[in-house]
């Protein structure tokens, strides 16, 4: 028997506040997490999965975490599924700040769109529940990290290239036969791979950022019969697994992601970021509220919305080679050295560290593709989830699945 | 609605028992002077004595069997001296074709197993392109090839089967273009139907309809779509129009029930558009409810296609009926 007595002495149990966070490791970082715990004064979960993984599960168990951090093109799977709720942009405090890129489109009026779906046309909640590009009081996703994504080649087989004289063609070139690796996301790798074949001249799409069955036929039959040649060494999902690319199959073209030009040690002398003259692939990422939040624990999402945004973690992004969608308050977490070469495409005036501290970019070395303004005026396309996506999806997950049936042939590992 | 396409479905028993009988006796597997007697006919055919009673009375107005001193009656005409013979129809093999045997012992069998099959071919092409074998379905169904053939003629019906140029059947693979094309079609057809049915609408169903949604009845998209269909639409007097209306919309009826059980999240958040729709039809000039039809069916596509791609994180487990082989 406990007394009533007892259980008034018995000291308070305080819930510590736990937020729980659900996303992948474009965000996810050990040092974002730190500081925003030491900032916000309450717990915050990181649960870390590959793409698509985090993708299905944010759709189908939105009860499973409080914010979900993802990039917008995959807003076509988990807000059609219900799994998330409108955020307010007057809860928003930088929303003033936001980029022209993530808002407009483009960054100004007269800049080209580029092909598939830009961010704007996922951000707004429109009547009826559906994205859009017409601005309303409620969006998606609080837009947050972007960037502009082309591939890396071997330097001893393509040369150095000048700026503007690499080629997505280069993904499907006879010279890097048999050392040629994909991004394994059907809206991503899919689509570095609709540019190869574009920029090569084997194939041309009506519209590339939302083709057609008989266009996606093609084009997995171009990736097969190249796959039959030999073209393709293996296929990643995450930065390790890319940078062990380079390393162990010695891959002479491939995606690659800004992060893992920073994995590369002495590797990087002969393997250089392309600033391919058909322009960038870019996607935007962001955070957004589950469906089932409320009450306080949608405060503390607010919250961590809000402190996103207030400048420490666009530093950490920029030392990743990605941006933030509202700049000027990560500038002053960026020593001028790192801001002028991460933004502004300035020769880097010291070494530079990356997120974690380690040594990322020798002093004397510029960003491939210049400024911010230059790199986000020459989007060729954006990540998207188009009309056919689940027709596309599926003939890429058998592709990808071949792709590694064959590379592990001959020992590999990834 | 499913339909029957056996096309002796429908017809009477002893019509069917006529056909079987007098093609039996034309190819000579039922000779000349046999004597043929209701009570082992009926058994054969697995029907009752009515319909063969009047089966014989029928061949027998067409001369193709005749009357004799005994019980029963005779194969063949009339005016030839033929000794009757005595047999057990079993010895015969009597040759009774598989759709009107189906339609005479089955009727209604596939209807059992319809929906199952429905379900599994549905659902299986939003994983890609497979081929049904025939035999493997009928095995799997315990039911004889002829109710298998009935399933698949009634799949085909709905758009969810074709034959391939090397006539096997196949089944997707499901695309956005293909629901993209049958709401196109819908667009098209029905507001211009819905404007026909318009002198035509029992507008007091109508507002029965409006009461129970007003009354806070549960009512589905499902049962509200199909309330639009048959209360309205399907009042059109051009029944060749209706008739387009309904077989255009049994693939997305199907799809769209596959992919529920799937997985994928109900769409109920149309129901306020059926309302106001039900509403401008029972109260309105026909041609602002045509106009808001017009409209309610390009949000449903843009739905449609929105599920379309939703259902790409459904993993696929591998394990299909075993009559779908993927291509």
């Amino acid at each position: 028997m406990v007394s009533p007595g007892a259980e008034l002495a018995s000291p308070a149990q305080i819930q510590r506040r736990r937020l729980r966070v659900r996303g992948t490791s474009i965000s996810l970082l050990a040092q974002v997490h730190d500081q925003a715990e030491a900032d916000l004064g309450f717990a915050v979960d990181y649960e870390l999965l590959e793409f698509p993984t985090c993708q299905r599960v944010a759709a189908m168990e939105p009860e499973g975490y409080d914010v979900y951090e993802q990039c917008f093109h995959n807003l076509d799977i988990v807000w059609f599924w219900g799994a998330l709720q409108p955020i307010d942009i007057n809860r928003i405090e930088e929303w003033n700040k936001i980029s022209d890129l993530a808002k407009q489109g483009g960054i100004s009026k007269y800049a080209w769109r580029g092909h598939g779906d830009a961010p704007v046309r996922k951000l707004y909640v429109q009547p009826g529940g559906f994205l859009g590009p017409k601005p309303s009081r409620y969006i998606s996703m609080l837009p947050t990290v972007l960037n502009m994504d082309s591939f890396g080649y071997d330097t001893r087989i393509f040369g150095r290239a000048e700026r503007g004289r690499s080629s997505w063609s280069w993904l499907l070139d006879k010279r890097a036969k048999g050392r040629i690796a994909l991004v394994d996301e059907p809206a991503i790798g899919f689509f570095d791979a609709a540019l190869a074949a574009e920029a090569s001249g084997e194939l041309e799409f009506a519209d590339i950022g939302n083709m057609t069955i008989e266009e996606i036929n093609a084009l997995m039959a171009l990736l097969e019969d190249r796959r039959r040649q030999g073209y393709f060494c293996g296929a990643w999902r995450d930065g390790d697994q890319a940078a062990q690319l380079v390393r162990d199959r010695n891959v002479a073209a491939q995606s690659m992601w800004s992060p893992v030009y920073g994995k590369l040690g002495p590797e990087l002398q002969n393997f250089a970021e392309a600033e391919p003259a058909e322009g960038y692939r870019a996607w935007h990422g962001g955070a957004s509220l589950s469906r089932y939040l409320a009450g306080a624990e949608l405060d503390m999402a607010y919250e961590y919305l809000n402190w996103w945004l207030s400048g420490f973690a666009g530093a950490v992004m920029a030392r990743q080679g990605y941006y933030i969608s509202n700049p000027d308050r990560s500038r002053a977490y960026l020593t001028p050295a790192e801001w002028a070469y991460w933004y502004d495409g300035a020769p880097a005036a010291t070494d530079l560290p990356g997120p974690a501290g380690e040594m990322v970019v020798r002093a004397g070395s510029r960003r491939p593709g210049g400024t911010y303004e230059e790199r986000a005026s020459r989007i060729a396309i954006w990540n998207t989830v188009m009309d056919e996506y689940n027709y596309a999806a599926r003939a890429w997950d058998r592709f990808i699945a071949r792709v590694h049936d064959s590379a592990s042939g001959d020992g590999g590992t990834v | 609605m499913i339909r029957s396409v056996n096309p002796f479905a429908q017809e009477p028993r002893y019509e069917l028992v006529t056909r079987v009988l007098r093609t039996n006796i034309q190819r000579g597997t039922l000779p000349e002077g046999l004597v043929l007697l209701e009570g082992p006919i009926a058994a054969v055919m697995q029907t009752s004595r009515g319909p063969v009673q009047a089966a014989l009375r029928q061949l027998l107005s067409e001369g193709v069997v005749r009357r004799f001193d005994g019980r029963g009656y005779l194969v063949g005409a009339e005016g030839k001296d033929i000794a009757p013979i005595r047999r057990d129809l079993g010895e015969f093999n009597l040759e009774i074709p598989d759709d009107v045997d189906d339609a005479l012992q089955t009727r209604g069998t596939w209807r059992h197993v319809y929906d199952e099959v429905e379900e599994q071919v549905a659902s299986c092409q939003i994983f890609g392109e497979f081929r049904i074998v025939e035999t493997e379905l009928s095995d799997y169904l315990g039911v004889s090839r002829t109710v298998a053939r009935d399933v698949l003629a009634r799949l085909q019906e709905r758009g969810l089967i074709r034959k391939s140029a090397s006539s096997h059947w196949i089944a997707g693979p499901l695309t956005a273009r293909t629901v993209r094309e049958k709401f196109e079609l819908r667009s098209i057809i029905e507001p211009a139907a819905l404007r026909l049915a318009a002198p035509h609408i029992r507008y007091a169903d109508v507002e029965d309809l409006l009461d129970r949604i007003d009354s806070g009845a549960k009512l589905s998209s499902e049962l509200l779509s199909d309330a639009l269909l048959e209360l309205c639409i399907a009042q059109a007097p051009n029944t060749s129009l209706v008739d387009m209306v309904r077989s255009n919309r049994l693939l997305l009826t199907s799809v769209n029930r596959a992919l529920t059980l799937l997985g994928l999240p109900n769409d109920e958040a149309t129901i306020d558009q059926y309302r106001t729709l039900f509403d401008l039809v029972a109260r309105h000039p026909i041609d602002s409810a045509s106009e808001y039809l017009r409209d309610h069916l390009q949000i449903m596509a843009r739905r449609s296609l929105a599920r379309m791609k939703i259902v790409a994180v459904i993993r696929e487990t591998g394990e299909f009926a075993p009559y779908l082989l993927p291509q």
